[in-house]
């Protein structure tokens, strides 16, 4: 299609907005409300055009462009109305700045610096250098307002985490609303009251963190002035230096803008432009990225333990030290934890310091039970392959989505804003969760099942479907025999007892999931974590191939994949925690190199403990020797996220105190254990060694990653057509009257490597503590207890502490808890038995006793 | 407040997201006002968050947040009344009732409220209570309009 701008011929497809067009075409119109991924909304007015034929200015924002038109965007008329509509937009803007005579000047001297208040002038003025209001102004040449100045005296709001709201100085362009509402499908925020007292707020004006706010901040980086602003970044200066990196907070792996002055992170945002996060971060990537770097707890020096204390100590006076205590050990007396939180690079050289250096078998990752590891015990056990690549984009497109086993706007929220966007588009959302989630306001189905009853209700799902689908010939696919005889076991009699779900309403899901196309099986660790044998992932794998669905495992640590790429053909004879825990208490295991975190109990028994990482930590203090480690933002680092993506970043800041990369530190002592091999240069030599030796990621080099070449673990597997037989006891965990509650644990990724990011962070605190037992207020009432009290949580397997917080989202007979590893030592014991003991039991769901404690 | 009948309100309602209003209009003419429960129910039960809904019910007038009084008192403020005094009409009510335009007088008998024309100017300014109306209201006239409310103990 064709039509005139400005005279000029262009041609054009498809459907888009003219100031779309314009821009594409370097035609700049000026707009203040409009935004690339928001519903057009055509409020600020400013980029009002001339279409021949048409009377009026259509905004160009909301008008799309068609054959033939012929448009003008740059007439003097125009330019006279926008300005006034400028003007009229700061007639209540503080704006005495904005059109300063001295502005240039105090822009670089700050030389009158006293005339104005704060939320009166752009130069102390948050947004200064970064305001698009400023640049319109600019391109407009506004000299003067015509219209009496307004100043709406509304109080600087202040009691959120991570951001001031200051409406004295909105525009009301309504950008923060469509992106929290469309975007991020929050809509904590809203247009509120009307005409004249219209303002932007929250219901009832309470605070955002009862309002439902998840502090991703894109409603911060999307206002186009100052009236949102990072709190940390206030009283900052301008940034002089621009950077990039790969946030290391979940699986994803987000880019990130990082901006710096003098040489240190001054804050990070998320960045634009990239096919994967698109503009859009979380929380953790957002505001607390630069606090996790500078934080006081971080290990900035090599220690070795003197007497009592943990002293200073150079590099080499340390290294030296460990090689010759690691030389006394023999392999078998050896153990070594690493974290899917480390580098490929790293995770690479620990598992070749192992076996080379240390000569041990006695290898285990810190937590284990991820999605992943139901492929990875398949490929044990049965010798088989699944394609695991998928696009995040591929989900936006999907017709149903079936979640379970994860709260994913916590867990990985750029992954729910895809989901979000299929839902927008019309696309069914199944959710299957006990307790309600921010994803179930969006369900088209949400199968409130008894908890730990999932495995039972996949089971159910795939007998209604085979009951429908007798005609279909699955009878030749392996397994079918043995799957369809374990599903005996599930008369449809019981079905509502044991999953207090209706048959009618499995009913529609299994035909909507059999009819709406193929779904995506959406998965997280709540399903993996139910039972030791993965029994929740093979259900889920049997419904998705019955249904031609896919699947798409969530793994939460940012490098899980890589992690799994590079062990997963050795990983054979990879230890679990809880084996090496029994062969330390055994005397078997002497000397340990921790790299990873765990739930550790109180007393560790051990000769020569070494801790290397980035924070301190409980852990650490107890170490023989502490050795710091770089954080992601010092070093190159490949990463590769949960769709397969692999990742590199380059270091944006010098290295904290005297913090090496892991990888350095083990290929010193390597060298230092004569051992040939670990000659490593830089970080780039060890990735071509892993192209060589780890057919998955061979395509990984670092030349094609530091261009930004899109690449992906090489699969070229087909999914193998096999259903496997489902075991469905130990039962679902019961109330009872010793324990009259069943408490589910969500596992939570607040965690970065040794550090709980609450700690850095008390804002992230205000909106998810670990402490937190939420409870219904029915429940609450019935035994005394009111919102913050502590209580003591006893079950069959241990004790903990907790403070309550009530909800609405459980119900009756529900409490729900948090838990990370490393941190809450009171809840290790409760979790460390089930790992360690042969009858497992979830870990997922307990039953339980709430007392005042 | 009274749960069932809450409960009842929005259930009878469908959980379509169109009949935000409808519901609103109900719990409104219900109560009074819009009661902070009501915006979770109605929240929970239409899958709209709270804050959306608290948009919707600030945007319209009919809507309101306190319970309004046994009568609402509404004085005209639009272009007619203005000029003819309206803007005097209502001070001299604030005074006398002790509220502000749009609360309620602590013992729960009026609300003061302020309209843009009602369409009957030639007989302005114009006091509204309930649905009778006092028409080219002076500052003499109010006492005797407060007082007839006040006494009627209906
Ligand atoms: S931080 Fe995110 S969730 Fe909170 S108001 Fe802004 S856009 Fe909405
Ligand atoms: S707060 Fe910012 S983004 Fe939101 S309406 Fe005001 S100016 Fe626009
Ligand atoms: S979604 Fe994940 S990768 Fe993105 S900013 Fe948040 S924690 Fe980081
Ligand atoms: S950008 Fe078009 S009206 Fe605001
Ligand atoms: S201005 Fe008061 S009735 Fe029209």
């Amino acid at each position: 299609m064709k039509l005139v701008l400005n005279g000029k011929e262009i041609e054009f497809e498809g459907r888009q907005t003219i100031l779309h067009l314009a821009r594409k075409n370097g035609v700049f119109i000026p707009s203040l409300c409009d935004h690339d991924r928001l519903t057009p909304f055509s409020g600020c007015r400013l980029c009002l055009v001339e279409i021949e034929g048409r009377r009026g200015f259509p905004p160009s924002c909301g008008t799309y462009a068609e054959e033939g038109m012929n448009i003008k965007t740059h007439t003097p008329q125009l330019k006279k109305l926008r300005q006034q509509i400028l003007e009229l937009i700061l007639s209540e803007h503080p704006s005495s700045c904005l059109i300063c005579s001295e502005k240039k000047d105090c822009d670089d001297y700050k030389s009158t610096i006293r005339k104005v208040g704060e939320t009166t002038g752009c130069v102390l003025c948050p947004n200064n250098g970064r305001c698009e209001l400023q640049e319109v102004v600019e391109t407009l040449e506004i000299k003067n307002v015509h219209f009496p100045a307004l100043y709406r005296e509304f109080e600087v709001k202040k009691k959120d985490p991570f951001f001031d709201r200051n409406y004295n100085l909105c525009i009301l362009c309504g950008r923060c609303v469509r992106m929290c509402h469309e975007v991020r499908g929050a809509s904590a925020i809203a247009f509120v009251h009307r005409g004249s007292n219209e303002v932007i707020g929250t219901v009832f004006d309470k605070t955002l963190v009862e309002a439902g706010c998840q502090f991703c901040g894109a409603c911060v980086d999307t206002c186009p002035t100052g009236a949102l602003t990072e709190r940390a970044l206030k009283y900052e200066t301008l940034r002089d230096e621009e950077s990039k990196t790969i946030c290391p907070f979940c699986g994803i792996g987000c880019v990130l803008d990082v901006d710096l002055k003098n040489g240190k992170i001054l804050s990070t945002h998320p960045a634009n432009g990239t096919s994967l996060n698109r503009g859009q971060a979380c929380v953790k990537g957002r505001f607390i990225s630069k606090d996790v770097v500078y934080t006081s707890k971080r290990i900035t020096a090599p220690k070795i333990r003197k007497g009592k204390e943990l002293e200073e100590v150079g590099w080499d006076e340390a290294l030296d030290f460990v090689a010759r205590k690691l030389k006394a050990y023999k392999g078998s007396e050896l153990a070594l934890i690493d974290s899917p939180q480390m580098s490929c690079e790293d995770i690479y050289v620990s598992r070749k310091f192992s076996k080379e250096a240390l000569k041990t078998k006695n290898v285990a990752v810190s937590p284990g039970y991820a999605p992943q590891s139901i492929y990875s015990s398949l490929i044990m056990n049965n010798s088989m392959q699944f394609p695991l690549n998928f696009k995040l984009k591929d989900i936006a497109k999907a017709r149903t989505i079936f979640l379970m086993g994860i709260d994913l706007t916590v867990s990985h929220p750029i992954v729910w804003l895809e989901v979000l966007e299929a839902v927008r588009n019309g696309a069914n959302l199944v959710v299957v969760s006990p307790t309600e989630l921010a994803s179930t306001r969006f369900a088209t189905q949400w199968l409130r099942n008894k908890a730990g009853s999932e495995i039972h209700l996949l089971g159910y799902l795939s007998k209604i479907i085979l009951e429908q689908e007798e005609a279909l010939d699955l009878r030749s696919i392996e397994g079918y025999e043995t799957f369809l005889k374990s599903l005996v076991k599930l008369s449809l009699e019981n079905m509502m007892e044991w999953t207090g779900i209706d048959e009618q309403q499995l009913r529609d899901t299994a035909l909507s999931l059999l009819e709406e196309g193929p779904a995506a099986f959406l998965f997280g660790m709540e399903l993996t974590s139910l039972s030791q044998k993965n029994m929740g992932g093979l259900a889920l794998q049997n419904l998705a191939h019955l249904t031609s669905g896919q699947l798409y495992p969530l793994g939460l640590e940012n490098n899980q994949r890589g992690h799994f790429e590079l062990t997963h053909l050795t990983s054979k004879k990879d230890k679990k925690i809880d084996n090496i825990k029994h062969s330390m208490e055994d005397g078997q295991i002497k000397a340990l190199y921790v790299m990873g975190t765990f739930p550790w109990p109180k007393k560790i028994r051990a000769e020569f403990i070494v801790f290397q990482g980035s924070h301190e930590n409980d852990f650490s203090q107890k170490a023989d020797v502490v050795f710091p480690a770089a954080t992601f933002a010092e070093m190159c680092g490949t990463y590769v996220n949960i769709e397969g993506r692999i990742q590199r970043s380059s270091p944006v800041i010098e290295p904290v105190g005297e913090a090496k990369p892991d990888w350095w530190i083990l290929a010193q002592l390597a060298q230092r254990l004569k051992r040939p091999g670990f000659n490593y240069k830089k970080s780039a030599d060890i990735l071509v060694e892993i192209q060589k030796n780890n057919p998955g990621l061979k395509k990984a080099s670092p030349e094609d990653l530091k261009k930004g070449k899109e690449i992906f673990v090489q699969e070229g597997l087909e999914a193998a057509s096999q259903f496997f037989s489902l075991e469905f006891s130990p039962s679902i965990p019961k109330k009872s009257k010793r324990y009259p509650f069943l408490m589910l644990n969500d596992y939570n990724l607040d965690t970065y490597r040794s550090l709980y990011l609450g700690d850095v962070s008390r804002g992230l605190g205000k909106i998810r503590d670990p402490e937190w037992i939420s409870l219904c207020p029915e429940d609450a009432e019935k035994i005394g207890l009111e919102h913050g009290d502590s209580v003591k949580i006893s079950s069959e397997l241990g004790k903990m502490s907790g403070r309550v917080r009530l909800t609405n989202t459980v119900s009756e007979g529900i409490v729900k808890s948090n838990f990370i590893w490393s941190e809450n030592q009171i809840f290790h014991k409760m979790i460390l038995k089930p790992l360690g003991s042969d009858d497992f039991k979830s870990i997922r769901v307990l039953p339980v006793k709430i007392e005042r404690g | 407040m009274n749960n069932e009948k809450l409960e009842k309100i929005i259930d009878s309602s469908r959980t379509d997201q169109k009949e935000l209003i409808h519901i609103l209009h109900d719990v409104q003419s219900e109560y009074g006002y819009i009661p902070p429960e009501a915006v979770t129910a109605i929240s929970r039960r239409l899958k709209v968050s709270e804050s959306e809904i608290f948009g919707v019910l600030t945007f319209y007038n009919a809507f309101s947040l306190t319970p309004k009084g046994e009568h609402v008192m509404t004085v005209c403020m639009g272009t007619a009344c203005h000029v003819r005094g309206g803007p005097q009409i209502v001070e001299d009510i604030e005074r006398k009732l002790d509220v502000k335009v749009g609360e309620t007088t602590a013992d729960n008998k009026f609300t003061l409220e302020t309209v843009n024309c009602i369409g009957c100017c030639a007989i302005g300014p114009v006091v509204v209570v309930d649905e009778k109306y006092y028409s080219n209201i002076t500052l003499n006239k109010i006492d005797p309009i407060i007082n007839e409310y006040k006494e009627d103990k209906s």
